[in-house]
């Protein structure tokens, strides 16, 4: 793979017309959120600026991310800009492997220090020195803190590496730690998602790859682009959880005629993602129009706020499974049981009370 | 009962008048915020633009969450600036020995049956004084922030999110948030319990009226009873 080649030089390479090649720029521009007056900086970036290279490395995943990324919308143009991005690492696409394949990260680290993206797929596991994952005759643990000291910025791929996801899910016998608890002196962007939508990946990449800097984060760390507003607010079952139309069951009436899922657990209203904008496989659909709940997949430890068709979440309380509600009622209960004792207490003291004042008396 | 010995003027009209403003709105808040959670009623089938079910439950959450508030802010501009000696933070002082030493001791063993006579307070008593502390003080700002920090989600860069959105992340995502505003709707009514239970036993222990007081505005100081 060249690496100095531009991105337009790639286009052109692979038969793609300059109209397609202009109509991507304006697409990614639109998903930015991006101004109109933005798209030549885009092309202009596309057509000069060299390749920027990128080391992708996988950790404890399940791979989604990478399926989701080579299964995006524009399949010319988006695979196009994967072939684009000068993936010179991959563990699992590259041809070469051992310690070819090594001794090839070694080369970009050196060769483009503190200038190539590294790209984490997946988490890694902190316990027992990182033993639960070992790649290419090392833990990842070590792998990621060497392959992060010279890059210029880090892409956290999906919730595996954004927050921990279901490696990190109690009791985490892994010790499995998000990437920002790793690296702390790197500027970082958290992709979340199980997994992201590709044309929120390709986004990020377009992003740096044309300012050179990551795009505007959110308090969480994630693109402001994709990750600012909830699946709630942009989802088209909002007039029907507006007007108090819910599924309460997936058989019935109401599931047919689509009302909203809110009280089958629907995380929609805690879930920042793009899913109701963009949609998924090229805008074909996204779950909640598929007739599912949003289970929050974007969201830090979504594993653990679960049933995902629940809308209360369970937690452990007192060695049982229990919600707010049941620890509430718990609660309310004891308040009760404590004022009833405490005032049956003074009544037997104020009679007995009353008896010795009265034999003073007598 | 024994003869009324003196009336003593405790509660001002301000502090009245907030008390069952607070009531009131707990009360509703607490329903409409149930409600939200674990909305009752399904509309028969038809048109949604002809039902306003959940977002009529939510409306009612927020406009009483506002008037709550506002009046919480009246409460605390009472207690800083009021000049009302029975109504200020000045005598609260719970890292004080003077404060939480021999006062409340004897409150707390009053309480638990360690002694028989009852300290009497005029205003609160140490331990009412710390109750409401947690419960009122630290309890309404905590569900004011929460609160605040979910109005501001649908409106990203807007007044409540941009002043409370940082709660999100200190509660670890919105969802934990949501949680942590439901569960700490429940202190509500373990607080009133626990209010009503002390109030109407001071008044039968002690008989100072204090469960008039706050309509009234005065407690009483009454004579034994006459042998
Ligand atoms: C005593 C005070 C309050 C009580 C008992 C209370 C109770 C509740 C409850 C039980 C929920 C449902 C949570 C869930 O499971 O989703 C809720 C939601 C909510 N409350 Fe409160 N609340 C109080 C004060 C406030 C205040 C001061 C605000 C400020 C604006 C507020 C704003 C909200 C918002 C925005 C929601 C989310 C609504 C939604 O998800 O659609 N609350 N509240
Ligand atoms: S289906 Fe989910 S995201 Fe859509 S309106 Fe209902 S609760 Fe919100
Ligand atoms: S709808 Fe929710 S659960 Fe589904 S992919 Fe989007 S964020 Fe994840």
């Amino acid at each position: 793979m060249q690496r100095n080649q531009t991105f337009a030089d790639v286009f052109r390479a692979r038969g793609v017309s300059r109209r397609d090649f202009l109509k991507f720029c304006s697409l990614t521009s639109v998903y930015l959120g991006l101004s109109p007056s933005m798209v030549p900086n885009i092309v202009q970036a596309m057509e000069n600026k060299p390749r920027t290279p990128v080391i992708w490395l996988h950790g404890l995943e399940c791979t989604c991310c990478s399926e989701s990324f080579i299964r995006s919308s524009h399949p010319t143009i988006e695979d196009l800009l994967f072939n684009m991005i000068s993936l010179d690492y991959d563990d699992l696409l590259s041809a070469a492997a051992g310690t070819q394949l090594e001794d090839q990260r070694r080369r970009i680290m050196k060769e483009y220090k503190g200038k190539y993206i590294l790209a984490v797929e997946g988490n890694a596991s902190t316990k027992d020195d990182g033993v639960y994952c070992m790649v290419g005759g090392d833990s990842f643990l070590n792998t990621l803190k060497e392959t992060a000291a010279d890059a210029a910025a880090i892409i956290a791929w999906g919730s595996c590496a954004s927050f921990g996801c279901v490696q990190n899910a109690h009791p985490n016998p892994t010790g499995a730690a998000p990437i920002s608890d790793i690296i702390k002196d790197k500027p970082i962007v958290k992709v979340p998602g199980c997994p992201p939508i590709s044309e929120v990946m390709t986004g990020v990449i377009a992003h740096f790859h044309t300012f050179g800097t990551l795009p505007d984060l959110d308090r969480l760390g994630r693109p402001k682009a994709f990750y600012k507003t909830r699946i709630h607010d942009k989802c088209y079952r909002r007039a029907f959880f507006d007007a108090g139309m819910f599924v309460e069951s997936f058989e019935d009436e109401a599931t047919r005629k689509g009302w909203c899922l809110y009280k089958m657990g629907c995380k929609g209203p805690t879930t920042y993602n793009s899913c109701s904008k963009i949609q998924w496989n090229g805008g074909t659909s996204f779950p909640i129009g598929s007739g599912h709940p949003c289970i929050g997949c974007s969201e830090p430890n979504f594993w653990d706020r679960g049933p995902f068709y629940q809308r209360l979440a369970e937690v452990p309380f007192l060695g049982t499974d229990s919600n707010a509600d049941k620890i509430g009622v718990i609660a309310v209960g004891a308040a009760a049981a404590g004022a009833a004792a405490h005032a049956a207490v003074t009544a037997v003291k104020k009679a007995k009370e009353e008896k010795h004042d009265n034999k003073d008396k007598a | 009962m024994g003869r009324i010995i003196e009336e003593i003027y405790v509660w001002r009209l301000p502090v009245r008048l907030y008390h069952w403003i607070n009531a009131l709105c707990m009360v509703a808040l607490f329903v409409t915020g149930m409600y939200i959670a674990a909305p009752l009623f399904n509309p028969p089938l038809g048109e949604a633009v002809f039902y306003k079910g959940m977002a009529w439950w939510r409306y009612l959450h927020f406009v009483v969450a506002f008037i709550f508030i506002a009046n919480f802010l009246f409460r605390l501009y009472w207690a800083l600036f009021g000049g009302d000696k029975y109504a200020r933070f000045g005598g609260f002082r719970p890292w004080s020995p003077s404060w939480w030493g021999k006062p409340f001791r004897e409150q707390v063993e009053s309480y638990l049956f360690l002694r028989s006579d009852e300290p009497n307070y005029v205003g609160h008593n140490p331990v009412a004084a710390l109750a409401h502390f947690l419960f009122i003080f630290c309890g309404s700002i905590f569900m004011i922030f929460s609160g605040l920090a979910m109005y501001g989600e649908n409106n990203p860069g807007g007044f409540s999110e941009t002043l409370f959105g940082w709660m999100i992340p200190l509660f670890g995502g919105s969802y934990t948030l949501h949680f942590i505003h439901h569960l700490g709707s429940w202190m509500l009514p373990i607080y009133v319990i626990m209010h009503l239970y002390a109030v109407i036993r001071h008044d039968v222990v002690d008989r100072t009226s204090v469960t008039s007081s706050i309509i009234t505005g005065y407690k009483h100081k009454v004579e034994e009873e006459p042998d």
